[in-house]
């Protein structure tokens, strides 16, 4: 039971002293052959990873050590083992993370110093990225401007999530309160089949049949359009939202169903008045990673989209398709070279900056939620 | 006692009236059908369809059913038909009306009045208020009917009479050229109206009020799911119709046809050949194919989950069966969720930056596994949590009872009973890396149209070497093909296939279709072994 | 000790009673001591109903009376079936897709599983209070006016007062009243847009009490409303039943079977297999039952 505390230092203070007492009694639980080992683990693991980091050959010593001490400790110490391993994995996942944000950071650094701005007489790094508009890694003056990617990847999540929020959540309440078993064992399955059909393939399907199609029904010089490669991104956001805001559905307790059931109203009127707003942390945190999810899709994008940075004129053209963060990176990353390839990396933290933080706001909905309904199930 | 409404019970026959309300959501349908056979050009709207021209055909029915919508409206209002409405259509009913109302009064405004941009704004907001205002604002059976009724109506009879007709056209005057077409407008709008309609009249059918709400957001949503359903089937068979002429393409039957093989030291020859799964891209190839894409994609999905999965489940362990609910479990918890919503073109650039210097700073096999085991990495460890926290924890609190240690607790109760939910989730998880394109394209893809003796060997690849790292293996370190990058690049190129590939367009679909039946096998394989999981688990 | 008493069966008397492993004596019961005779209407009739969960009979040929604005209590050990019958009455049984439903049960001589009826009509008149309190997470005032808002007997959107018929005075006095009516207005008149879910167990119970009387019922099922609650909140339902039953026709599954002894004018006693075994005035049945099988119950030998 934790004491009670008056302030975020005292009860950090206790934590702190708890866990320091709970390490102070593993020590004195624990052989010491089996804490050298762990500690063997521990620190060859490391040193590995120092060396693999740095790029050094000698980086093969200190994992053999490692692979070593976990066989012996595996066959020994098989309960102190299998705990430093298992947290050593779990330390790697944020890990992964840590680095992933440090590399992608450190590589666009020079493009944004180099594209700096001045505001009231102060340089700005970066600055200009986004206020100018245009995009020329050729003629002079070499500019590497944000502005009509983020302008391209905005139209077509806007309408990828018009398209993939409606449908996904109708769906989604069809498969957790309307569809009969027989039924529901169809649609849940289709649904999540087409969560795997890969998006170089729709991207195929789009470039080769919708797109000339396309150019034909509104009369457009070339192929692409934000229009279109909205609808394919909206229809592959579609599973990711379907299945998450059923989830968030089907956990409303039956109580509450029947609660309203038995006052004497229609199934739909207790969908509407009952289980979606008791889901509705769920089901908004489904259509924010249905969002996420389109603002990230590549593949798709990059081979129906016509891949000149510009705006479109007018801005709202949704007929004409230039080219969306995501694709700016994956048909550049060949020639690119020096600068440019730091904008390409600009465009990635743009991008993971975004859907990280999509990804959080989601949770915290969902958590949020959760609290507020405190001690409900 | 209270002001309540008593109805009837048992409610009585009404028919007729069911009859028309039900034949209008069937004329909704057809319309709904005729108008998606129009804008696939499975019927141009120009050619008459049973002596009249299809514009006509379309024009007409439209107006038939907004009649027909219109009629039971205020047949109900008039009392000649038995229904139970509410006072008011309601909001959404009210701004789905507005819309429409929007959409067609701004373009007449715009276009045929030729007021502009400006007009068609205010004259779209004029139309869509007064729509607004007349759903909301009178009794429920006027209010979902008259203003839907009237839209088709009058669209109908501009299409019937051919004020838009065929040649119709409207160009929008930007700077990057577009137009709108009767060809689209025609039938999307037949679409959207015969969709509003059909809403409106399965609401009459259930004689509106509650029931009849009920029924119409019923039939929207059965039409939504069919039709999700639908499109999987269609695009599905049609990746199929595409691409198995390319498949089959010299493809033989017999003895001795095939290739090579050696199983537990028997060596035959196989009695099939399938050259665009056997073959790679050579000079002297009868027929051109993809098998070391094939052979990359199989390697890639077992680097990645060789190194996904020890790790995953490992962290999934630590989280569920040793570590307190607390500020770390949280802090994982929310890294790895956005983790697992990360676009895949960053976890590209990632081992781009992060690998590719690593590896001999040029694109390597290796490289593409462990980028994908990244991406893999929190599908792995999200599945393994939720099949562990599932684990009731009388399980975990018998074995402890019984004196056993924590780690044998996990290892003979826990893990036992979370494997179905970790093998699922790694098998949907590996459906997903395998179709990936972005991650690879930055830190493995290359040598796609490489002969089928060039497939990466990655068993035979390993050797010792004298200096540190003392293990070695080329294979690893070369850049290789996989499936989603060979279709990638023969999109993007599509040159290099040589002059033996008869039609190149077969060839691409064929891969697609490859990458197809490869990706979805692995899901078919996930969601039935879930199944046979669930059921066995059922009847234990 | 009680004998085993081998009963020549009767005509009616349909089956035998089956094995049971909790120690009741098995004997055949007897259509007699199901049937009933009281003065006044019967609200509720059930005939011949049978329930199947799937494979499992869950109730089996089940006849009885219910009389008009009177407390009737159905008491059983668990699993016999007691909850499964009082939720045929208002057909909450067709929530569970693999209940299938035989036999006949009429409200007021109409009968309710016949096709075309009207299931909101029917709830209407057929309110059920749940063994755990279910509030809405949504204000007490919400909760009460839930039922009519959605019948349309009250509108009070920015809509109906831009028209000019906003209900606000009518919503005011319904829930007034039904709070009263469940005893418990004074706790919350001045909180009434407060969350329900703030409120005590005690407390909850009689808000859905309350939300269930809104509706303007003419029976009122409760499936062991005090079960999820400690003794001094079970009094106040108690007390609540018995100024409910002057009006309307409480139907009440329990457990406890002093509870029942207290607040029912008649009893109905369900065992093993989903049977009734003997239903007639509450008093008479605790005091001399027929059936040994009842009388092995309410004297504590099993269930």
């Amino acid at each position: 039971m934790p004491t009670v505390t008056d302030g975020e230092r005292t009860g950090l203070q206790t934590r702190a002293r708890r866990q320091a007492e709970r390490f102070r009694d593993f020590v004195d639980d624990t052989s010491p052959e089996a804490l050298v080992t762990m500690t063997v683990i521990a620190v060859s693991l490391l040193a590995a990873f120092v060396g693999f980091l740095l790029v050094s050959s000698l980086t093969v010593v200190p994992f053999a050590v490692f692979l070593l001490a976990s066989g012996y400790g595996w066959f020994r110490h098989q309960e102190e083992t299998a705990l430093i391993l298992t947290l050593t994995t779990t330390v790697s996942t944020l890990l992964i993370l840590g680095l992933i944000i440090v590399f992608i950071f450190r590589e666009s650094i020079p493009v944004v110093q180099y594209e700096s701005a001045t505001v009231f007489g102060v340089s700005v790094p970066g600055l200009r990225m986004f206020v100018e508009t245009r995009w020329d890694a050729v003629a002079s003056p070499v500019r590497y401007s944000m502005a009509p990617m983020i302008h391209g990847t905005v139209m077509v999540t806007v309408i990828a999530t018009a398209v993939a929020a409606p449908l996904g959540v109708s769906a989604a309440l069809f498969l957790s309160e309307i569809a009969p078993d027989v039924v529901r064992e169809v649609v849940k399955p289709g649904v999540e089949i087409l969560a795997g059909i890969p998006s170089i393939v729709y991207g195929f399907i789009g470039f080769t049949v919708l797109g000339p199609w396309a150019s034909d029904q509104f009369d457009l010089s070339g192929q692409g359009t934000y229009l279109f490669v909205g609808v394919v991104v909206g229809l592959m956001a579609l599973p990711t939202v379907v299945s998450v805001a059923e989830d968030a559905l089907s956990s409303v307790p039956e109580s509450m169903k029947s609660g309203s059931l038995a006052v004497g109203t229609t199934d739909w009127q207790t969908m509407t008045s009952i289980t979606l707003p008791a889901a509705f942390s769920g089901v908004s945190a489904a259509v924010l990673l249905g969002v996420g999810r389109a603002i990230g899709e590549t593949m798709a994008a990059t081979v129906m989209l016509r891949g000149v940075p510009r705006l479109t004129e007018p801005l709202m053209n949704v007929f004409y398709g230039q080219e969306t963060l995501t694709s700016l990176i994956a048909r550049n990353y060949g020639e690119a070279d020096g600068l440019q390839l730091d904008a390409l990396f600009v465009a990635g933290v743009i991008l993971f900056v975004t859907v990280l933080g999509i990804s959080i706001g989601a949770q915290y909905i969902e958590w949020r939620m959760r609290r507020k309904l405190g001690g409900e199930v | 006692m209270a002001s309540s409404t008593r109805s009837q019970l048992v409610e009585s026959d009404t028919s007729a009236t069911d009859a028309v309300a039900a034949g209008a959501v069937g004329l909704s349908a057809i319309l709904f059908a005729l108008s998606l056979a129009a804008l696939f050009e499975a019927v141009t709207i120009a050619q008459p369809v049973a002596g009249v021209s299809a514009v006509t055909l379309l024009g007409g029915l439209l107006a038939v059913l907004g009649t027909a919508v219109v009629a039971f409206g205020v047949g109900s209002w008039l009392g000649y038909v038995e229904t139970t409405p509410s006072s008011s259509a309601g909001l959404v009913a009210a701004s789905v009306a507005a819309i429409a109302w929007f959409t067609v009064a701004g373009g007449v405004a715009s276009q045929t009045l030729g007021l502009g941009t400006a007009g068609g704004i205010v004259g779209g907001l004029l139309g869509g208020a007064v729509a607004f205002a007349a759903t909301a604002l009178t009794r429920e059976d006027l209010g979902s009917t008259v203003p839907v009724g009237a839209l088709c109506l009058l669209t109908g009879l501009v299409f019937a009479t051919g004020v838009i007709g065929p040649e119709w056209i409207w160009d929008l005057g930007w700077e990057q050229t577009a137009s709108l077409t009767a060809e689209f407008v025609i039938p999307v709008a037949t679409l959207f109206a015969a969709l509003f309609a059909g809403w409106a009249a399965a609401k009459a059918y259930g004689g509106f009020g509650a029931r009849g709400r009920r029924l119409g957001a019923y039939t929207l949503i059965y039409l939504n799911a069919i039709s999700i359903v639908a499109f999987l089937f269609i695009l599905v068979a049609f990746v199929v119709v595409q691409g198995l002429p390319g498949l089959f393409t010299g493809v033989q039957v017999g003895a001795g046809v095939g290739p090579q093989t050696t199983i537990f030291g028997v060596s035959f020859t196989l009695p099939l050949s399938v050259p665009f799964v056997m073959n790679g891209v050579a000079l002297l190839n009868d027929y051109q194919g993809v098998l070391p894409a094939i052979v990359g994609t199989i390697w890639l999905v077992i680097g990645a989950v060789l190194f996904a999965v020890p790790l995953g489940v490992g962290a999934a362990i630590f989280l569920t069966e040793y570590a307190e609910r607390g500020r770390f479990t949280q802090v994982v918890e929310i890294a790895t969720n956005g983790l697992w919503s990360t676009p895949s073109i960053v976890f590209g650039l990632f081992g781009f930056a992060f690998l590719v210097p690593r590896f001999g700073n040029r694109k390597s096999l290796l490289a593409g596994m462990l980028t994908l085991g990244f991406m893999l990495l929190p599908l792995v460890v999200i599945t393994s949590r939720e099949a562990m926290v599932a684990v009731p924890d009388e399980y975990r609190d018998a074995s402890v009872a019984l004196g056993v240690s924590r780690w044998e607790t996990i290892k003979s109760v826990v893990l036992p009973a979370a494997l179905p939910g970790v093998v699922t989730g790694v098998i949907l998880g590996v459906g997903r890396i395998a179709g990936e394109t972005a991650p690879i394209l930055l830190t493995m893809a290359g040598g796609t149209f490489v002969p089928g003796s060039q497939t990466v060997d990655v068993i035979g690849g390993f050797e010792f070497t004298a200096a540190p790292p003392f293990v070695a293996n080329p294979e690893l370190l070369q850049a290789t093909s996989a499936l989603p990058y060979q279709l990638f690049a023969l999109i993007t190129a599509g040159v290099g296939l040589g002059d033996n590939v008869t039609s190149p367009e077969q060839f691409r679909w064929a891969t697609a279709l490859i990458l197809l039946i490869v990706v979805l096998s692995f899901y078919a394989i996930g969601i039935a072994t879930r199944y046979y999981f669930r059921n066995k688990l059922r009847h234990d | 000790m009680s004998e085993t008493q081998s009963t020549t069966a009767s005509a009616d008397s349909t089956e035998q009673a089956p094995q049971t492993t909790t120690g009741e004596t098995i004997e055949e019961t007897r259509s007699e001591w199901t049937e009933y005779g009281f003065d006044g209407q019967a609200k509720l009739t059930a005939e011949g109903l049978d329930v199947f969960y799937g494979d499992d009979h869950a109730i089996k040929d089940v006849s009885m009376e219910i009389p008009e604005q009177s407390v009737t209590a159905l008491i059983g050990p668990s699993g016999c079936g007691k909850s499964t019958f009082l939720r045929c009455l208002n057909r909450m049984n067709d929530r569970i897709n693999s209940a299938r439903v035989e036999g006949s049960v009429s409200l007021d001589g109409a009968e309710i599983y016949q096709e075309g009826v009207n299931l909101v009509e029917l709830r209407k008149r057929v309110g059920m209070v749940f063994q755990s309190p279910n509030p809405f997470p949504k204000s007490i005032r919400d909760n009460i006016s839930y039922g009519p808002r959605k019948h349309g007997d009250i509108e009070t959107g920015w809509l109906a007062r831009l028209l000019g018929r906003s209900d606000e005075a009518v919503e005011e006095e319904l829930v007034e009243r039904s709070l009263k009516q469940a005893a418990l207005w004074s706790e919350v008149e001045d909180r009434l847009d407060d969350n329900a879910l703030g409120l005590s167990g005690g407390q909850q119970q009689r808000l859905c009490i309350a939300r269930a009387l809104a509706t303007d019922p003419e029976v009122i099922l409760m499936d062991e409303p005090a079960s999820a609650l400690d003794p001094i909140a079970t009094a106040k339902i108690e007390d609540l039943i018995d100024d409910l039953s002057e009006e309307y026709t409480v139907v009440i599954v329990t457990h406890n079977m002093q509870q029942a002894a207290r607040i029912s004018d008649q009893t109905a006693v369900f065992l093993t297999g989903g049977q009734l075994v003997e239903y007639g005035n509450t008093d008479r049945i605790f005091e001399d039952p027929r059936s040994q099988r009842v009388e092995d119950y309410i004297s504590g030998k099993f269930g």
